[in-house]
């Protein structure tokens, strides 16, 4: 019976400690800036995506800031899961929508997180009208590369 | 009743040397060390692998992966310490491993368990869904996760059939058989692993070594536990050579064959026996050697258990006999000290008996202590004396129930009493699961190092 109890002990002790250990190391939630931005324009409206990767606008009726919605594709954000990418939507400088051209659904794991996760981003970034939005707990990655690719789609919408 | 017998010459054993060159032997430290350091190095995948841990959701999931890696290596483990190893059988020894194993499966079972239970919360934290739509998810999305499930319950299973409460209900045979269901159960969790698990779908080496270790191991449950056994079988073609009644339900079976000598058996050793007799050859059973092994015939004593007590005696020379061995550490090479006390327990006698025989000792260094609780079970008792004459050695018969001899005869005073050098002893013991402990606790109160005792039990 000591035995059965030092063995549970002992297991739940390592168990805690591990995970309280990679709880407090910091670690980067997308990589760094070289490897952001592969071309891929995949959805971008009517053929805009470039081949530097950088998003691609189009403004219809004119200029940024008439009534005419605009479209623009942010930078994918590679994650350590895959790269995420939003294609957002801006009429009269407010975000109307938001579309998620690419994201982690390499796993059924993944694919469940983020079919929950990417739903909560996107109502949280059209009610703050920007990308200043929490990340969505057990989501951490995906969100951290959604606010990054939505932050830079905001850039070149000029919001 | 006790008979105390003093030799009155100086000579030491007559048994066969052992072999020129001495089989492998691991230690036990040292596979208990390669044991700790593999399990270190699966929790280092995970560590490796993991990058932060965020939330209640992380926290379960990644307890359940952890728990899942530990359990993928314990199961590995546990087959590998009953693939009848050479090396493992003669330095740690059967009743020993069996020990370890029965004591890390019932780890690992929790482990399985505990696995299966957080990563389906976990999930489901995480997801924000129920625990039961989860585990539906699971079931139906996830690659291989029924399989596995299946596996999950089929090793669960054999643990509660494991429990000491249900091996006293169940016949051994249907227990040892229902064992046999861990490898299919292995199989079928297997995959699951590489195709859900996050160490090894991001890292083709971690599959490598994985599978590496998986597919040794069924390599050396493949070979040992039954391509070897057939070749010895060929080799030997060991055959029933006479049956003589030693007690009440007690007979001995002598056994020829050819090139016995090359299977290096020690005194002290077992074989698993499989008479290829009508009523006997589905069942195979761990019997000792109950005399010092002959190039040409080897000789067992066997308390009869179970359903074929009576098969045993009524077992007619000329039988075929198939034997897998040696198994047991109980031999002259566990031996620290110069003086030896071999101590039996009822049936327990027939390994130290052969040891008894064999083990080298001076006049006046070796002892046997044989305790039996009624005088009519006594067996051996003309061959014990003539060999405690022939070589010089100390024999104590004590029979008798406890509360007729009015105090514990194996309790430290009495051994004490009797062997007052006791602590500079090795102590050989083999005896019933309840008196080898007692024995032990009383030698460790008399001081004997627990090195110096070696004993072995005769539970399956």
């Amino acid at each position: 019976m000591r035995r059965v109890i030092l063995a549970i002990v002992s297991t739940v002790a390592v168990l805690v400690i591990l995970l309280s250990i990679k709880t407090h190391s910091a670690v980067p939630l997308t990589t760094p800036p070289a490897a952001v931005g592969t071309p891929s324009g995949v959805a971008g409206g009517s053929g805009q995506g470039s081949g530097t990767g950088s998003g691609s606008s189009t403004a219809p009726g004119g200029s940024a800031g008439t009534t005419s919605a605009q479209t623009v594709t942010g930078t994918a954000a590679e994650t350590m899961y895959g790269p995420v990418q939003v294609q957002i939507t801006v009429k009269s400088r407010k975000l109307t929508a938001v579309n998620v051209i690419q994201y982690p659904d390499g796993t059924p794991r993944d694919a469940q997180i983020n079919a929950y996760a990417i739903p909560q981003l996107t109502q949280e970034a059209l009610a703050a009208n920007s990308a200043k939005i929490d990340a969505i707990s057990g989501a951490t990655y995906t969100s951290g590369g959604y606010i990054t690719s939505l932050q830079s789609a905001l850039d070149k919408a000029g919001i | 009743m006790t008979t105390s017998t003093q030799g009155r010459q100086a000579q030491s054993g007559r048994a066969p040397g052992p072999p020129p060159a001495s089989p492998a032997r691991a230690r036990p430290e040292a596979v208990l060390a390669l044991i700790a350091a593999g399990g270190i190095a699966t929790l280092g995948l995970w560590w490796h692998d993991t990058p932060a841990v965020h939330g209640l959701g992380d926290w379960l999931t990644n307890a359940g992966r952890l728990t899942g890696l530990a359990a993928g290596y314990g199961v590995v483990v546990l087959v590998a310490l009953m693939a009848r190893l050479p090396p493992l059988e003669r330095g740690i020894g059967a009743d020993r491993l069996a020990r370890w194993h029965a004591m890390g499966g019932r780890y690992t079972v929790s482990l399985v368990a505990a696995h299966a239970l957080l990563i389906t919360w976990g999930y489901a934290v995480t997801a924000h869904t129920s625990v039961v739509s989860q585990t539906k998810t699971l079931l139906m999305s996830y690659p291989d996760v029924i399989a596995a499930t299946l596996g999950g319950v089929m090793l669960v299973g054999v643990g509660i059939s494991s429990a000491r409460a249900a091996r006293r209900r169940l016949r051994y045979e249907t227990w040892y058989y229902l064992h046999f269901y861990t490898y299919l159960a292995v199989a079928l969790a297997f995959s699951h692993q590489f195709a859900d698990g996050a160490e090894f779908m991001r890292s083709p080496g971690a599959r490598v070594v994985w599978g590496g270790l998986y597919a040794a191991v069924a390599a050396a449950i493949l070979w040992y536990r039954f391509i070897t056994p057939a070749r010895q079988a060929a080799r030997h073609r060991m055959r029933v050579l006479s049956v003589q009644p030693e007690g009440p339900g007690i007979v001995s079976i002598v056994v020829t064959g050819r090139h016995l000598g090359e299977l290096r058996a020690e005194p002290g050793q077992f074989f698993r026996w499989r008479f290829l007799g009508r009523d006997l050859w589905w069942t195979s059973l761990p019997y000792s050697l109950s005399a010092p092994p002959r190039p040409d015939r080897l000789r067992i004593t066997a308390k009869a258990l179970g359903d074929h007590s009576r098969a045993l005696a009524e077992l007619r020379p000329g039988t075929r006999v198939l034997a897998e061995g040696p198994y047991g550490a109980l031999t002259p090479a566990a031996r620290r000290q110069r003086k030896v006390l071999l101590i039996a327990g009822g049936v327990g006698i027939t390994p130290l008996r052969a040891l008894f025989q064999a083990i080298p000792a001076a006049a006046g260094d070796l002892g046997l202590i044989y305790r039996v609780s009624r005088d009519s079970d006594v067996v051996f008792r003309r061959e014990l004396e003539h060999l405690a004459r022939e070589r010089g050695a100390k024999l104590w018969i004590i029979t008798g129930r406890r509360t007729d001899l009015g105090e514990d005869p194996l309790a430290p005073g009495a051994l004490l009493a009797n062997i007052p050098d006791l602590a500079r002893h090795d102590v050989y013991l083999c005896g019933p699961p309840g008196m080898t402990a007692a024995v032990t606790r009383a030698l460790r109160a008399a001081r004997v190092p627990r090195r110096q005792i070696h004993h072995e039990s005769f539970e399956f």
